[in-house]
């Protein structure tokens, strides 16, 4: 049976999902949603979507252990069959939230989603707009997978199959070694009392994923836009948005009362290397930043404390850290990973979970044919950490999804998160 | 000291040898850097490297998309700036 080497964030991610499942808090599944102008081509669609079926085995693997060496694998039986794209009136009955929180809890008008890939186009005859919702299984694919894939399906290609990445072996010990920076910062973390959206006392599983899509209006985007070039130049978006987010939970923590000196921050790192073609599997690193709650006064002061402490993380070494100690953790049974590291993070995993972030098929107008209006994803939380904060922006349109699970967040901290949010960008 | 010169090589070879990008193909003078994987954090390690090889401290407000694009045009905005520094 065909392989493929499994990635340390594969191993993260499969972590994830083993913790949520035994928590009570169902699988990791995300939702991405394309806001459409008119109807996109089936046939294109179509073909398209079978392609990526026939070309990625991946989408037919199962994380394995071999027992030759311990190595965690995917294994696939060979390609698979596509399941068929399903087309459905958007009825005035069901809103978009409403079909959007059924497919997190993996699920479709009420039957269990079989395959780790399901895509539905939802048209309003009325309006001629349609809306299309990819949902995903989060252990298959990262957020720079999903932006590929949905290129992809945008429009069908003659490209040859992907290449299969090299496997790396490295010793533990010299692993250790390189591990060693984080592993010090980590334990400082622990030292300082890091805390997530969830604290003791708060429910911790079972509550179903809720999410908040803030679709700023072209003129706030804009406002927006301004700030981040001043404050970051024209394409480092990634610490303008890391600010907003540390920003609001920030303020969540105050407003229920708690302390939290430090907010640990895992940022996704693009990994190096890989190909376009390479849209399953988890591919990126992670890049902890650890913030001090008091250098985030204002927007200003903030951008400027993640600018930095990224710079220090990458003197340090720390995503090569990073990197080392997943790869040493990966040797453990994947249901370990999770209980340790909320062992270690006296309860937590991090503060926050803040990915999908930047822009999205940056210089793509249409999808199979039809104009994109926009698009955005939705990833279902565990808790802890009990929140997520994602910032798209598709052609200058900023969309913030607050992600969280039931009884986790209370409508005024919602609000108050909000209008944080709302504010650091456009106000 | 003497300082390190500027030039779309000299760019080039920072660029392989801390490994912040890391093609398939070499990389020309005109090659678009953002499509090679210039990302947020391969940004941040270039601007390390600009600082301690090359001296010369970029801003937020100078990274724009034009002068970051290629290698001889970081070449030519990095060498402007030091030459103003002077």
């Amino acid at each position: 049976m065909p392989t493929f080497p499994a990635t340390t964030v594969d191993f993260f991610l499969a972590g994830l999902e083993s913790f949520m499942v035994r928590s009570g808090q169902g699988r990791h599944w995300a939702v991405t949603a394309l806001w459409l102008k008119g109807k996109p081509e089936a046939t294109a669609l179509n073909r398209a979507w079978e392609q990526v079926h026939a070309r990625h085995l991946m989408l037919g693997a199962r994380l394995r252990r071999k027992w030759r060496g311990w190595r965690l694998v995917w294994e696939t039986d060979g390609p698979v069959q596509a399941p068929p794209i399903s087309w459905q009136p958007l009825s005035g009955q069901t809103d978009e939230t409403t079909l959007i929180q059924e497919r997190l809890r993996g699920f479709v008008f009420g039957q269990a989603i079989t395959t780790p890939l399901f895509l539905e186009v939802f048209g309003d005859a009325a309006t001629g707009r349609h809306l299309v919702l990819l949902t995903w299984r989060h252990a298959l694919m990262d957020g720079t997978g999903v932006n590929l894939l949905l290129e992809k399906l945008a429009a069908p290609s003659d490209a040859s199959p992907p290449s299969v990445p090299e496997a790396t072996q490295e010793s533990p010990a010299l692993l250790y070694k390189r591990a060693r920076p984080l592993m010090n910062r980590l334990h400082a973390m622990t030292r300082a009392g890091c805390l997530s959206a969830w604290s003791k006392g708060l429910p911790e599983a079972g509550g179903a994923p809720e999410f908040q899509l803030i679709q700023l209006t072209e003129e706030q985007s804009g406002r927006a836009a301004e700030k981040l070039r001043r404050l970051c130049g024209e394409f480092f978006q990634m610490p303008f948005y890391a600010a907003v987010a540390v920003r609001a939970l920030r303020a969540l923590h105050e407003s229920r009362g708690w302390s939290s000196p430090e907010i640990h921050l895992h940022l996704p790192a693009q990994g190096r290397k890989r190909s376009p073609d390479l849209v399953f599997g988890g591919q990126f690193g992670t890049l902890p930043l650890f913030l001090e709650s008091s250098a985030l006064d204002t927007l200003d002061t903030a951008v400027a404390h993640v600018q930095q402490c990224y710079k220090d993380a990458l003197k340090q070494g720390l995503p090569q850290a990073s990197e080392a100690l997943m790869a040493l953790a990966r040797q453990m049974p994947v249901r370990w990973f999770i209980p340790m590291v909320r062992l270690q993070n006296r309860g937590q995993i991090c503060s926050l979970f803040h990915s999908h972030t930047g822009a999205f098929l940056p210089g793509r107008a249409d999808f199979a044919g039809a104009m994109v209006e926009n698009v955005c994803t939705v990833p279902s939380v565990s808790t802890p950490p009990g929140l997520g904060l994602f910032f798209s922006d598709f052609a200058g349109k900023i969309t913030i999804t607050l992600a969280w699970r039931t009884g986790g967040l209370g409508p005024e901290e919602l609000k108050a998160l909000t209008a944080s949010i709302t504010t650091d960008l456009a106000g | 000291m003497p300082q390190a010169p500027i030039t779309p090589d000299s760019v080039i070879e920072l660029l392989t040898s801390e490994h912040i990008l890391e093609p398939q193909e070499p990389i020309a003078p005109d090659t678009d850097l953002f499509t090679l994987g210039l990302d947020s954090m391969a940004m941040m390690q270039l601007l390390l490297q600009i600082e301690e090889r090359f001296r010369l401290s970029v801003s937020p407000a100078e990274m724009t998309r034009d002068r970051f694009a290629t290698a001889g045009a970081l070449a030519s905005f990095l060498g402007e700036k030091r030459r103003l520094a002077a």
